[in-house]
């Protein structure tokens, strides 16, 4: 159990030191046997690290969304430019189609009314772009002059459009470069005052007043019937909750991006008459300094150039940055829930078990009746009083989650407890502490850990479920959840959105579930259901 | 012989456990009697052997004794103190000087502590109390471990393994090494032998024995292997439903038995000689045992005695002394002295609850 083995060297030959093999070492024996768990294992630490290190892999951010990207499907070989010709062209294949000037077979006619029909939107754009596509190829078809321009014009956008993004932004402060995400909001207040010129309080004002606002219009959305006094005085409640540290904060995030979309706007002219001027070549990385002081890094690339692996959604965000982000908050929900129900339930189980008697019938009555209450409605109600953010979401969700745990240590304490070394432990006047915490809990953890690995996928899943009702994470984040919740709406147009992030999310809950099994099977020799 | 000091004495001890008669309340409806009333001394440096059937008492006894279950009533005097009533700092402190073996020894050693640990734990327990003669270090207490491992015959190497890389006599071993490890003046035996082959237990009594010539350690050993306890003890307790039948010297109750259920007990005994065993006449009591949820008023072996008198069934027999430590509770004796008398007083709860079925039954004829 010792964290610090003191390291010991055998001395001579009639001095050696034997090391034993503890339970859990040949537990992890038997796990390494276990094909299916070592692969689970392997995905699983796969995701955890693909998770972790989102912000250092090359991926584009999770909330920039290009609104003329939006809903483009996934390829590994065209850009978005291409995807977003081929779009074009779809749309204005099958307007030439329905004007006549696209001449397909009866048969083929009669199929797209079908799809028509159905709205089987894709299978019509896929049959007029490739009979269109032929039909140009053997010249049978060509462009009408508005159609020509359209298409020219935007070959012409692709070509050129630059995407400008700031990575970071700093500013000579007090004598010092500072990044200005790393200032407090004295700091970002006075700096940005100065930028704007205008005086240090009126701008605190209206920073105030601003947070004030997007308090007011959450609690309207939370709550459509309040007005007049009553919405003013839920608004007063609200701001009184958040706290002058909570309203900084708020502030803070707003000065933070007006600084940068300040500098966006002063570094823009530069860039583009770099751009013009044919001196750089994109994707291009450069510092600039504007005249107000701030040093901005930018990154400057073709728009167009983007490559979507698993396509975008419908405000033009990257589809697979979405997911890894999201994977980030659906890992963490499933390991932070996982944790701190372990740790209320050993707590509250061991107590119940090992003390019996009065304080074991009313801890576990408590439990009972949380068990009879239904308890995502439960989560649900704590969601809606305490505002929809992802601390809360954690806290909901492991407020009811203890209780399996809770039973089950108790179970295996009150088995325990008449074990033989248990009152070996109590003979030689070990406290009730010790006896607890040296024997009780370290001989049902391989339990304990087994139903934690089993309990993770089933917090994603709870997550998974309340953001598909929308009350989980809120946008701009994504959860596996929040993603297949969006993509619902259209499933039948663009059917990538769903399909994507749920193989992801299967894929993970198939691994951690194969996971478990084997630690059960590997902790639990005896068991004889084993393949 | 004779200037004997007396280490340990057993009062008039009761071990009653409440039955609770389900449903919400969880009231109790009676009490089984595991241990009911039982006196005895142990001096230094002897070994007591109890025997007894199974469920008879013997391993509630030890248990009361170790203050592992808190007793009904009756006292432990251990040096003159009073444990049933001592608090919890003296508890502790006499309670180094009584230390337990265990029947399994599978179970009685926790498998995910290496064999110093667990070794180790009691001296732990008592060195970070202050309670030891000084405060060692632990280097210093690594050492006492290895020497223990020494002294139980188990190769200091193995401090790192795990019970579960052991055999069950080694792990009795561990077990002793265990039990020895605070120096106790008393070591309770709960069967230490009987979970081991034939071949192991020899080995395990003579380290006991070896253990109490070279340290001077007072046994009290329950089995129910009677060869093993002749082998083993100076003197023994026979029990029978909570009760002590008989008290004798090894070598005078073997040869000499006088309660009716000792000499059935003996008779059951095999003997490892096929003629002799052949045209030996047992004595095959009929009957089971009958249950220990009821209170008694006549002699508690009345119902399966081959010699049951008049008498018997009426009162509780008083402990005769037939001499040289001999003691009986049988009427068949009772032109010797008494020794201790009979006490079958009910205890509280029984009081209490008898009190509330006569108001019950009161109610109902109402």
């Amino acid at each position: 159990m010792a964290i610090f083995k003191k390291k010991e060297i055998a001395k001579n030959e009639f001095d050696q030191v034997i090391v034993g093999t503890s339970l859990t070492k040949e537990a992890w024996k038997r796990l390494k046997k276990n094909r299916l768990a070592v692969v689970g294992g392997v995905i699983v630490i796969i995701y955890a690290i693909i998770a972790l290190c989102a912000d250092l892999l090359p991926i584009y951010p999770y909330d920039e969304a290009i609104t003329v990207h939006r809903n483009l499907r996934p390829s590994l070989t065209k850009t978005a430019g291409d995807l977003m010709l081929e779009q074009e062209m779809k749309n204005m294949f099958f307007q030439a189609w329905r004007q006549g000037r696209l001449e397909l077979s009866d048969q083929e006619d009669a199929q797209i009314e079908a799809w028509v029909k159905a709205s089987k939107t894709n299978d019509v754009w896929d049959l007029v772009y490739a009979r269109g596509m032929e039909a140009i190829e053997d010249g049978s078809f060509e462009w009408n002059s508005s159609e020509q321009s359209r298409i020219d014009r935007m070959l012409n956008q692709i070509a050129t459009e630059t995407q400008i993004t700031v990575n970071r932004v700093s500013v000579q402060y007090e004598g010092q470069t500072r990044n200005i995400e790393a200032m407090d909001y004295e700091e970002l207040r006075d700096l940005y005052a100065s930028l704007l010129g205008v005086e240090t309080d009126v701008l605190e004002e209206s920073l105030y007043n601003e947070v004030r606002s997007s308090v007011g219009n959450e609690v309207r959305a939370n709550d459509s019937t309040l007005s007049g006094d009553d919405l003013e005085a839920a608004i007063d409640m609200e701001m009184n909750a958040l706290g002058e540290a909570g309203i900084h904060d708020r502030a803070s995030t707003n000065v933070i991006g007006y600084i940068e979309q300040l500098a966006l706007r002063g570094a823009n002219s530069d860039v583009q008459a770099l751009i013009d001027s044919g001196s750089i070549e994109l994707p291009y990385e450069g510092t600039f300094d504007l005249s107000n002081g701030l040093h901005v890094e930018l990154e400057v690339s073709l728009m167009h150039q983007r490559r979507y692996i698993c396509g975008t959604d419908y405000l033009g965000r990257d589809l697979l940055s979405r997911i890894i982000y999201g994977s980030q908050i659906s890992i963490a929900i499933g390991i932070v829930g996982t944790v701190t129900s372990i740790f209320i339930g050993i707590l509250v189980g061991a107590l119940a078990g090992y003390l019996g008697g009065k304080v074991d019938y009313y801890l576990m009555r408590f439990v009972d009746i949380m068990y009879g209450l239904p308890y995502m409605l439960l989560v649900i109600i704590c969601m809606a009083i305490f505002g929809r953010n992802i601390i809360n979401l954690f806290f909901a969700l492991a407020l009811v989650s203890w209780l399996t745990i809770a039973r089950m240590v108790r179970g295996q304490i009150m088995s325990l407890k008449n074990q033989e070394y248990v009152e070996a432990a109590r003979s030689m006047g070990a406290s009730t502490m010790h006896i607890i915490f040296r024997h009780m809990i370290p001989n049902s953890l391989s339990i304990i850990i087994v139903y934690s690995t089993i309990r993770i996928p089933a917090f994603i899943m709870q997550e998974s479920f309340l953001s598909f009702l929308g009350l989980g994470v809120q946008a701009p984040y994504a959860s596996w959840g929040s993603l297949i919740g969006d993509a619902v709406s259209s499933m039948a147009l663009y059917p990538y959105k769903l399909i994507i992030p749920s193989i992801v999310m299967v894929v993970f809950l198939f691994s951690m579930n194969f996971f478990g099994d084997g630690l059960r099977d590997a902790f639990d020799p005896q068991s004889k259901n084993q393949l | 012989m004779e200037d004997r000091q007396i280490i340990l004495q057993v009062k008039n001890l009761r071990q009653h456990f409440p039955i609770d008669g389900g449903g919400l309340l969880k009231k109790t409806v009676g009490y089984i009697r595991a241990v009911d009333g039982i006196s005895f001394d142990v001096y230094k440096g002897e070994t007591v052997g109890i025997v007894g059937e199974s469920g008879c008492g013997k391993s509630t006894t030890v248990r009361s004794i170790a203050q592992l279950y808190k007793p009904t009533t009756g006292e432990v005097l251990f040096h003159g103190v009073d444990l049933c009533k001592a608090d919890k700092d003296t508890l502790l402190k006499e309670r180094r000087n009584i230390q337990m073996i265990f029947q399994d020894p599978y179970a009685s050693l926790d498998p995910r502590m290496t064999v110093r640990n667990i070794i180790m734990e009691p001296l732990k327990v008592y060195n970070s109390r202050g309670l030891l003669e000084k405060k060692y270090t632990d280097d210093e207490l690594d050492e006492r471990v290895k020497d223990l491992m020494e002294k139980v015959g188990i190769n200091k190497a193995f401090v790192n393994r795990y019970p579960h890389e052991f055999s069950g006599g080694q792990r009795q071993r561990i077990g002793i090494a265990r039990a020895l490890a605070l120096r106790p003046e008393i070591i309770l035996a709960d069967e230490p032998v009987s979970a081991l082959d034939v071949s192991i237990q020899a080995q395990i009594l003579n380290l006991i024995s070896d253990i109490q010539k070279e340290m001077g350690v007072t046994f009290i050993f329950i089995a129910h292997d009677l060869g093993v306890i002749q082998h083993i003890s100076h003197r023994v307790i026979v029990m029978y439903l909570g009760k002590i039948m008989e008290v004798a010297g090894s070598d005078e109750l073997y040869s000499r038995p006088l309660h009716p259920y000792t000499e059935a007990l003996l008779s059951a005994a095999p003997i490892p000689d096929p003629k002799v065993e052949r045209n030996r006449q047992r004595i095959v009591l009929e009957g089971d045992v009958p249950s220990p949820d009821k209170e008694r008023h006549c002699c508690y072996f009345y119902d399966r005695c081959s010699k049951r008198m008049d008498k018997c069934a009426h009162c509780v027999p008083p402990m005769f002394d037939c001499g040289n430590g001999h003691k009986v509770a049988c009427f068949l004796y009772d032109d010797k002295p008494v020794a201790e008398p009979a006490d079958d007083q009910p205890t509280e709860g029984e009081l209490k609850l008898k009190e509330k079925q006569e108001k019950r039954q009161g109610k109902a004829k109402a």
